[in-house]
């Protein structure tokens, strides 16, 4: 699972560089619009350990808006999950504020947090928080009738149980879910430090562009891809090992 | 210039779509004498004199058709005169030199900014700024990668101060720490963002003041007119028409009896600004694009543009010389 | 002590009076009056002015093609559908249950543990004896989902007779069993619950005519009335069977639907 992510990803990086290549090639471009092979591999070699400390940095703070966002979206989402007045405004809340720019939103943070970690940390948590809760609402809020009639009929379907059924039933759906939102995550964060932060890839990215240099942008993407193919693909293996373990306990 | 053009579309459409990824809007095919000018920001009044050529019917004048086009953070003048979406463009002499350093085949036509208009503000009740020196324990801000980063070490650099004589604070477009004094010395473009803060600051009883480096010997050039190698080749006559049009655009917008007509011109892009407040900023800005009557509007400082790339080659920005003064090239002026 | 319990929702100008003097309402094991009831979005309804009564507790049937109402009159009676008009009288204080042939359960553990998991207590020698019984005792150790069909049925209809219930509602709950083992299991759930009242839905009109006591066969909405209700033989196992009886009360099954 894990060498399959690092494949694909590979797979895409490596299309999407080498047609930059070709159309450099094809339309002699300067090494400015797009640069050459050599240039990006020197950027690498320079760059890398630097880019790869930024990309660590980063990560730590998307993985830890992405645990607090897992937590309070299974939170709000067990309970949101019947057909209330409290779901449908939770639903409503979601769709609304995953429709804010997050650029709009990111000065008024600045100004109530900072520009530290506290600022990447909520607007990571909050663009992969509203996906995740939404799918955490789906699957709660949707009975697994052919489970749940027995343990109803007969007066067991405690919420805790019928949490767990929903859960267990739907615990591909979950990892996919969860694992997605480590690119939300990510994503997020690197948006607001793009935009309000002066630590981790997105701020160097920033950076870059000011800079005008594409070379460390390829660079960068490299490694924020490689990351995150990482993180899913242990993600996947954790969910893929946590649906084994509760299946055969 | 049209197949290739259409060839780069094509490719472009086929890469993004492979990698997933957004195409950026075609633009308007290129055809005779109808040129495509990107500016460097938003519209406003650092582009007076580029909007007011086009509203005027100075460039119709010379048999041009121009798209002027609004830049950005994201909009990058020399990339879109390579890649054809324009053929003329304004860009900072970093980024001119930047671009050279790596080969992009642009040439500079006129230098709009005879004077850097990025600068510090500062409360000048608390403190004055009448040397470098006077920036010692101060915290100041800069853009890191920006350009207000590479004025400020250079002007640390001439001063013979160290980095650890001031306290650098990375800064945005949001002005938060400087308006609650966490970030004393704060970087702005001094005729258009400086005459909102010295509004506020003033507005809250506070009097403001300006460091500006060039004053202090550090002379780094900013918007200047730029277009491709092959388009002076090959369109030599165009060149001349554009840049004329264009200077001559600049000089009318900057007479004071113009100053409505050109408010107007600026106002129909930039309508958060107010009248009065555009009114202070073309003031400012007249000073920076023609502080000598004797020195045509669009004049090329050579000497500020090699200062401006030793001063890179020095930080190394660039990793050697990129003999600029080569790409200079003045166009006859109004 | 046996109490009456009304399910019903919904009244349509019930009239007491004369429904005990048509139907003794309140002394049958099941008895529903005038019900209807139409599916959301549905043009026509499905049970139109629907009267059905079963006298007495045993293995009786719902009988009929696919489609006439068999699933839905017994989610009405069990309480799984509360949105029709009418009366639904079910005898006793304990539970009418309704179990159906697609349930599952849980795969986070063995077949075994969840059975042990919903035992009521003092039910473990019943729930060894139907494990016994239903050929499960090799399958104790296995997972739902690695059952067959079959199994899976099997499994699911015996942790429910393990429950507190005055009806067990089966639907098709013995669906993909061989004939002998389902034979076998009928005759266990007939000797081991002689008192509770049994509603068989199933589409096999030998079964349901060897082993039931009434069948209530549907007709479709367009027939007048919608049901009609059949003898069966109510056979027992070590009981002599009369075949023509058998045949007969298939006949009538047929010439009723």
């Amino acid at each position: 699972m894990l060498h399959r992510r690092i494949f694909q990803f590979l797979i895409v990086y490596l299309l999407g560089i080498g047609l930059l290549f070709g159309l450099k090639l094809a339309l002699n471009l300067s090494d400015y619009v797009i640069p050459g092979p050599i240039g990006v591999w020197h950027t690498g070699q320079a760059e890398f350990p630097r880019y790869m400390g930024d990309v660590m940095d980063t990560f730590a703070v998307a993985v830890i808006g992405q645990a607090l966002s897992i937590m309070m979206a299974l939170a709000v989402g067990v309970a949101g999950r019947r057909a209330t007045w409290f779901g449908s405004f939770i639903k409503v809340a979601a769709y609304n504020v995953q429709a804010y720019p997050i650029v709009a939103i990111a000065p008024i943070l600045f100004i109530l947090l900072g520009d530290g970690f506290l600022t990447r940390l909520f607007i990571a948590a909050m663009i992969c928080y509203f996906p995740l809760l939404l799918s955490v609402i789906g699957i709660m809020s949707e009975p697994v009738a052919d489970i749940e009639h027995f343990y109803r009929v007969t007066g067991r379907l405690r919420w805790q149980l019928e949490v767990k059924i929903r859960a267990f039933e739907n615990l591909h759906k979950l990892t996919t879910v969860v694992s997605g939102s480590a690119t939300l995550a990510m994503a997020g964060t690197i948006v607001a430090e793009f935009i309000a932060a002066n630590a981790g890839i997105g701020y160097s990215i920033r950076i870059a562009l000011y800079q005008s240099d594409l070379s460390k942008i390829l660079v960068a993407l490299f490694i924020i891809g490689i990351t995150l193919s990482l993180y899913q693909g242990i993600l996947e293996l954790l969910g893929a090992g946590l649906k084994k373990t509760w299946a055969s306990g | 210039m049209k197949p290739r053009i259409t060839f780069f579309r094509l490719t472009a459409l086929v890469l993004l779509l492979i990698v997933g990824s957004g195409l950026m809007a075609a633009g308007e095919v290129l055809a005779r004498e109808r040129v495509a000018y990107r500016l460097k920001w938003l519209i406003n009044a650092s582009t007076a004199g580029d909007v007011f050529a086009l509203s005027q019917g100075f460039f119709s004048r010379e048999g041009l058709e121009v798209t002027v086009k609004a830049g950005g953070p994201e909009r990058d003048a020399i990339r879109e005169l390579e890649l054809g979406y324009a053929q003329f463009g304004v860009a900072s002499a970093d980024q001119v030199i930047r671009a050279l350093a790596k080969g992009a085949p642009v040439v500079v036509l006129a230098q709009l900014f005879q004077v850097n208009p990025l600068q510090w503000i500062y409360r000048a009740d608390d403190f004055s700024l009448t040397r470098i020196q006077d920036l010692a324990g101060r915290t100041v801000g800069i853009t890191y990668g920006g350009n207000d980063e590479t004025i400020m070490r250079a002007l640390l650099a001439t001063a013979g101060m160290g980095e650890n004589q001031v306290r650098l604070a990375s800064v945005r477009y949001d002005y938060t720490p400087f308006f609650q004094n966490q970030v004393q010395v704060w970087p702005v473009y001094r005729n258009t963002q400086g005459i909102f803060l010295s509004d506020k600051l003033m507005a809250g009883g506070e009097r403001v003041a300006f460091f500006d480096p060039s004053e202090y010997g550090v002379r780094f050039v900013a918007n200047s007119v730029v277009t491709s190698q092959k388009m002076m080749r090959q369109h030599p006559q165009t060149v001349q028409q554009f840049t004329r049009a264009l200077l001559a655009g600049w000089q009318t917008a900057m007479e004071p009896a113009n100053e409505t007509a050109v408010i107007l011109a600026v106002g129909e892009h930039d309508r958060d600004t107010s009248q009065a407040v555009m009114h202070r900023q073309l003031a400012v800005t007249r000073q920076m694009i023609q502080p000598d009557p004797d020195v045509p509007v669009g004049h090329i400082d050579t000497a500020a543009w090699q200062q401006t790339e030793q001063i890179m080659i020095r930080q190394k920005l660039i990793p050697g010389p990129v003999n600029v003064i080569d790409r200079l090239k003045p166009q006859q002026t109004p | 002590m046996i109490l009456n319990r009304y399910i019903c929702v919904k009244q349509k100008d019930p009239k007491p009076s004369k429904l005990q003097g048509e139907f003794s309402f309140r002394e049958k094991m099941i008895a529903c009056h005038d019900i209807t009831f139409r599916y959301p979005g549905a043009e026509t309804p499905l049970f139109d002015g629907l009267d059905v009564v079963i006298d007495t507790p045993g293995f009786h049937a719902l009988f009929g093609p696919s489609g006439v109402g068999k699933t839905t009159l017994a989610k009405i009676i069990s309480g799984d559908i509360d949105t029709f008009s009418g009366q639904v009288n079910a005898i006793g204080d304990m539970p009418c249950l309704y179990t159906y042939n697609r349930e599952r359960l849980p795969g986070w553990s063995p077949v075994g543990r969840h059975l042990e998991k919903t035992t009521p207590r003092g039910r473990q020698p019943l729930r060894d004896e139907l494990i016994d019984h239903f050929g499960l005792s090799e399958l104790m150790g296995m997972r739902f989902a690695q059952l067959s069909m079959g199994q899976c049925n099997r499994a699911n209809l015996l942790r429910y007779l393990l429950q507190d219930f005055r009806i067990l509602i089966m639907d098709e709950s013995l669906a993909n069993v061989d004939e002998p083992t389902r034979q076998a299991i009928l005759y266990k759930i007939k000797s081991i619950f002689p008192e509770a009242g049994f509603l068989y839905i199933s589409h096999n009109v030998v079964e349901v005519s060897r082993f039931c006591d009434q069948i209530v066969v549907f007709r479709g909405a367009h027939k007048s009335p919608q049901t009609l209700r059949v003898a069966g033989q109510d056979h027992h196992e070590n009981q002599p069977l009369d075949k023509r009886a058998l045949e007969r009360s298939m006949l009538e099954i047929m010439n009723a639907a």
